[in-house]
C-alpha cells in the first residue's frame, strides 16, 4: 500500500470512529449497563433504590411458584393473539383499499393514520368515554347484543382483553397501513399489467402477484408487532389496571407493581429478564418462521 | 485605607443581615388536589402571610401510588422535601423501609405540643415500636350522606331530621327497600370502585368484630364473605346503584336520583358548595349505622412527617421551621375540618365552634368507632389490599364473581405477596 493511501485510510478510521464514537458511548450508558444491572440485581434482593445482596435463585424460584406471574404471561399471549395477525391484516386491507383512491386519498390517509399520532392517555381517555356505562355513544351498539342493558367491558372478564385488544388495533394500525402503502407503491406496475392481459382476475393478482411481492413487508410488519405487543402495558395499566380479577394483568404490570408498590427491585428485574428473554426467543422463531415462508 | 476598612466591614454586616432576615424555607409536599387541596392552599398562605422567618413553599403531586413511589425515591437519592402529608395506613409499610424520621416528645414539647393531645388510636397507628413517625393532621372516615326531602317523603327522618331505625342489618335493608317502592329511587348510592368497596367492606367486617390480616395471613374468612355477601345483596336486589364510577355515584345522589350515598367525609365541601349555589336539596350526613354486632367505621388520617433522608437530614433551623408549621397547622385545623375532616388535634375538636359546625358534629361520634387499615405493608391506601379490592370485590358487587371465591382469591393474592 503506498504510504499516501494509507494515510488516507487511517484518517477514514478516524472521521469513523470520531461520528461513531457519542453514539456508543450513550449506547453503552443508557442501553448496555441498565441491561447488565437488571441481570446483576435479578440475583439480588435489592429494593426499588440502591443495591440489595445476593440470594442466588431466591427470585427465580419465586417467580416459577408465582400464579399470578404465569397468569400474566398467558394474558400476555392472548393479548398478543388478539392483536398481532389483526392489526397487521387490518393494515394491509386498508392499504389495499387506500391505494385504490385517487383524489381523496390523501384525505382517507390522513383519517386512518390520524390515531397513531394521538399519546396513550388521549387514546385511553377517549375509549374510557366512548364506552362509558352511562354516557358512551359506544353502549347504543353494545345494548343490542345485551338485552339493552349496558355492557361495562372493562369490568367484564371476557370483554376486558378484547376491548383492550381492539383500542389498541384503532390506535396501530394507521402505522403498518403505511408501511404497506409503501411497500404497494414499490411494486412494479408492469406485473400487474401484465396479469391483466392474461385475463388474471383480482384475487388471483393478489394471490400470485401483490402477496408474495409484499412478502418482506408483511414479514417486517408481523415481527415489529410481535415484539411491540409483547411489551403491552399503557393501555392495560390505564384501562383496566390489570383487572377484573386478573384477567387483564400482564407480564410488564406485574413487574410495574413489584418494582415500584411492593418496592422489590430484585424480583421485579427477574419479571423483566424473563420477558427480556420471551422477546427474543419469540422473534428469533419469527424470523426463521417468516423467513421460510418467504423461500417458498 | 481607614474608610475601606470601615467600609468592608460595613458591606459584611449588610450580607449577614441580609443572610440573617432571610426566612427559612419549608419544602412541603402534599396529594391534596380536590375540595380539601384548595382549603389547604388556604392555609399555607396565610401561614405565610403571618410568619416573616418561615415561608412554606409547596408543591400538591398526585395521590396514590404515583406520590408513594415519588417519596421513595426522592428520600433514597437526597431530594425529598422538608415535610410531606403521609397516611397513617401507609406507616406499616414507609417505617420498615426507613421513609420516615422519628419525632421525640421534647422536639414536640419545644413548639408546644404535646401526645396527650391526640386521641389515643391515632397516636397508636402513628407509632411503630415505641417511636411516633408522624402528627396527625385529621381523622377521614367514610360517612352515609342522605337526601332529607326524599327520606323525609317515605317517614324515615325523626323530629331532629336525623334517619331513624337504621340500626341492624334487616331494618337497613327494610328501609331501604321502602324508598326504593315508595320513592321510586335508588335507595344507595356507591361507587363501584377499589377505595369504597374496600372502605365498606372493611367497616362491615369491623361491625362483626372481625380483622382482615394477621401477621401474614388473610383471616376475613367467613366474616368477610357476610359483609361481602350484604354488600353484593344489596347491588343485585336493586337498593345499590349498578355499576357506577366514582363521579357517576356522586353524581346520582347530587340529582337526587339515589336517596343516600356512602363516600368519604372529605366529599362534604362538594355538597357544601353545591348547596350554597342552591343547587342541592337538603341533606346530612351520619356515622355509618351499626348493621352487625358492634360499630366500627373505616378511617384514615392525614399526618405530617419529615422524611428520613441520609442525603438531604432536615435538621438544625430546618427541623424548627417545620415543627413550628406542624404546630401551627394543627392548632388552626379548624379551618381544615371545613373539608369535612374531623381534626386529628383534640382541643380543636374541644373547641365550641367544631362543636357547633355541621355537618360534622352529627357525625363527629364515629371517632369513637375509628377502624384504621390493618397492620401490614400490603395494606393502606393505594396499596396492593386497595388494588385486591378493586380487582376482586368489585368484580363481585357487580356479580361476575361468586362471594366465596371472591375473599378466597383475596386471601391467595395477598398472602402471596406477603411472603
Amino acid at each position: 500500500m503506498k504510504p499516501k493511501s494509507r494515510r488516507r485510510n487511517l484518517r477514514m478510521w478516524r472521521d469513523a470512529f470520531l461520528l461513531v464514537t457519542p453514539f456508543t458511548l450513550l449506547y453503552l450508558i443508557f442501553f448496555i449497563f441498565p441491561t447488565f444491572r437488571m441481570v446483576q440485581l435479578s440475583f439480588t434482593n435489592a429494593p426499588l433504590v440502591g443495591s440489595g445482596e445476593f440470594n442466588g435463585l431466591a427470585n427465580y424460584q419465586r417467580l416459577i411458584n408465582d400464579w399470578v406471574f404465569w397468569k400474566s404471561l398467558k394474558n400476555t399471549g392472548y393479548f398478543v393473539l388478539l392483536t398481532v395477525v389483526p392489526n397487521t391484516a387490518f393494515g394491509l386491507m386498508f392499504a389495499l383499499m387506500v391505494v385504490r383512491l385517487k383524489r381523496i386519498q390523501s384525505m382517507v390517509l390522513a383519517a386512518f393514520f390520524l390515531p397513531f399520532m394521538l399519546p396513550v392517555s388521549v387514546v385511553t381517555l377517549t375509549w374510557q368515554w366512548l364506552l362509558d356505562t352511562q354516557f358512551g355513544i359506544s353502549q347504543y351498539v353494545l345494548r343490542l347484543f345485551n338485552e339493552g342493558k349496558s355492557i361495562a367491558v372493562f369490568n367484564d372478564p371476557n370483554w376486558a382483553m378484547p376491548v383492550v385488544a381492539f383500542v389498541t388495533i384503532w390506535w396501530k394500525v394507521g402505522f403498518n397501513m403505511l408501511l404497506f402503502i409503501a411497500g404497494l407503491q414499490a411494486i412494479s406496475k408492469e406485473y400487474y399489467e401484465a396479469a391483466s392481459l392474461d385475463g388474471a382476475n383480482n384475487l388471483q393478482i393478489f394471490r400470485h402477484i401483490t402477496w408474495p411481492l409484499l412478502w418482506p413487508i408483511t414479514a417486517l410488519v408481523l415481527t415489529l408487532q410481535l415484539i411491540a405487543q409483547l411489551k403491552i402495558f399503557d393501555q392495560v395499566y390505564l384501562l383496566t389496571g390489570g383487572g377484573p380479577f386478573n384477567s387483564t394483568i400482564v407480564v410488564l404490570q406485574l413487574m410495574y407493581r413489584e418494582a415500584f408498590q411492593n418496592n422489590r427491585g430484585g424480583y421485579a428485574s427477574a419479571i423483566a429478564l424473563v420477558l427480556f428473554i420471551v422477546i427474543m426467543v419469540a422473534s428469533i422463531i419469527q424470523y426463521r418462521v417468516l423467513r421460510t415462508g418467504a423461500a417458498r | 485605607m481607614k474608610n475601606l476598612r470601615s467600609l468592608s466591614v460595613a458591606i459584611v454586616l449588610a450580607v449577614l443581615g441580609l443572610v440573617y432576615a432571610q426566612p427559612v424555607e419549608v419544602v412541603w409536599w402534599d396529594f391534596l388536589g380536590g375540595g380539601d387541596g384548595v382549603r389547604m392552599k388556604a392555609l399555607i398562605d396565610e401561614f405565610n402571610a403571618t410568619h416573616d422567618d418561615i415561608q412554606i413553599n409547596g408543591t400538591t403531586l398526585e395521590w396514590g401510588v404515583p406520590y408513594y413511589t415519588k417519596v421513595q425515591t426522592s428520600v433514597a437519592v437526597g431530594e425529598s422535601p422538608d415535610i410531606m402529608t403521609y397516611h397513617l395506613s401507609r406507616f406499616p409499610s414507609a417505617v420498615p423501609q426507613g421513609l420516615l424520621r422519628p419525632f421525640s416528645e421534647e422536639e414536640l414539647a419545644g413548639v408546644g405540643l404535646s401526645l396527650g393531645d391526640y386521641f389515643e388510636g391515632e397516636i397508636e397507628k402513628a407509632t411503630v415500636d415505641g417511636q411516633v413517625y408522624g402528627i396527625p393532621l385529621d381523622i377521614h372516615a367514610i360517612v352515609l350522606y342522605y337526601n332529607k326531602e326524599i327520606l323525609g317523603s317515605v317517614g324515615l327522618l325523626d323530629e331532629n331530621g336525623l334517619p331513624a331505625g337504621f340500626d341492624g342489618l334487616d331494618n337497613f335493608n327494610a328501609a331501604m327497600q321502602k324508598i326504593k317502592d315508595e320513592a321510586g329511587v335508588i335507595p344507595l348510592s356507591i361507587e363501584h370502585g377499589s377505595g369504597t368497596a374496600w372502605r365498606i367492606f372493611y367497616s362491615l367486617l369491623g361491625q362483626q368484630g372481625a380483622s382482615f390480616i394477621e401477621g401474614n395471613e388473610v383471616v376475613a374468612g367467613e366474616a368477610g364473605v357476610t359483609a361481602l355477601q350484604t354488600m353484593t345483596d344489596w347491588v343485585s336486589e336493586g337498593l345499590a346503584s349498578d355499576f357506577v364510577d366514582y363521579n357517576a355515584s356522586k353524581a346520582l345522589f347530587a340529582s337526587g336520583e339515589a336517596a343516600m350515598h356512602i363516600n368519604g367525609v372529605w366529599e362534604v365541601p362538594t355538597w357544601v358548595d353545591f348547596a350554597a349555589a342552591g343547587e342541592l336539596f337538603e341533606w346530612g350526613a351520619i356515622e355509618i349505622p351499626t348493621l352487625f354486632a358492634q360499630p366500627a367505621t373505616w378511617a384514615d388520617s392525614h399526618a405530617f412527617v419529615i422524611p428520613n433522608s441520609e442525603a438531604r437530614p432536615v435538621e438544625g433551623e430546618k427541623l424548627q421551621a417545620v415543627l413550628e408549621v406542624i404546630s401551627w397547622m394543627n392548632k388552626n385545623s379548624l379551618f381544615w375540618a371545613t373539608a369535612g375532616h374531623i381534626p386529628g388535634y383534640a382541643p380543636v375538636v374541644a373547641s365550641d365552634e367544631y362543636q357547633a359546625m355541621e355537618p360534622n358534629a352529627t357525625y363527629a361520634s364515629l371517632a369513637n368507632n375509628v377502624l384504621f387499615d390493618p397492620d401490614s405493608p400490603v395494606a393502606g391506601v393505594a396499596s396492593p389490599t386497595y388494588d385486591a379490592a378493586g380487582n376482586l370485590l368489585v368484580p363481585a358487587l357487580s356479580g361476575q364473581l361468586p362471594v366465596e371465591r371472591a375473599i378466597q382469591m383475596m386471601k391467595q393474592e395477598l398472602e402471596s405477596q406477603l411472603r
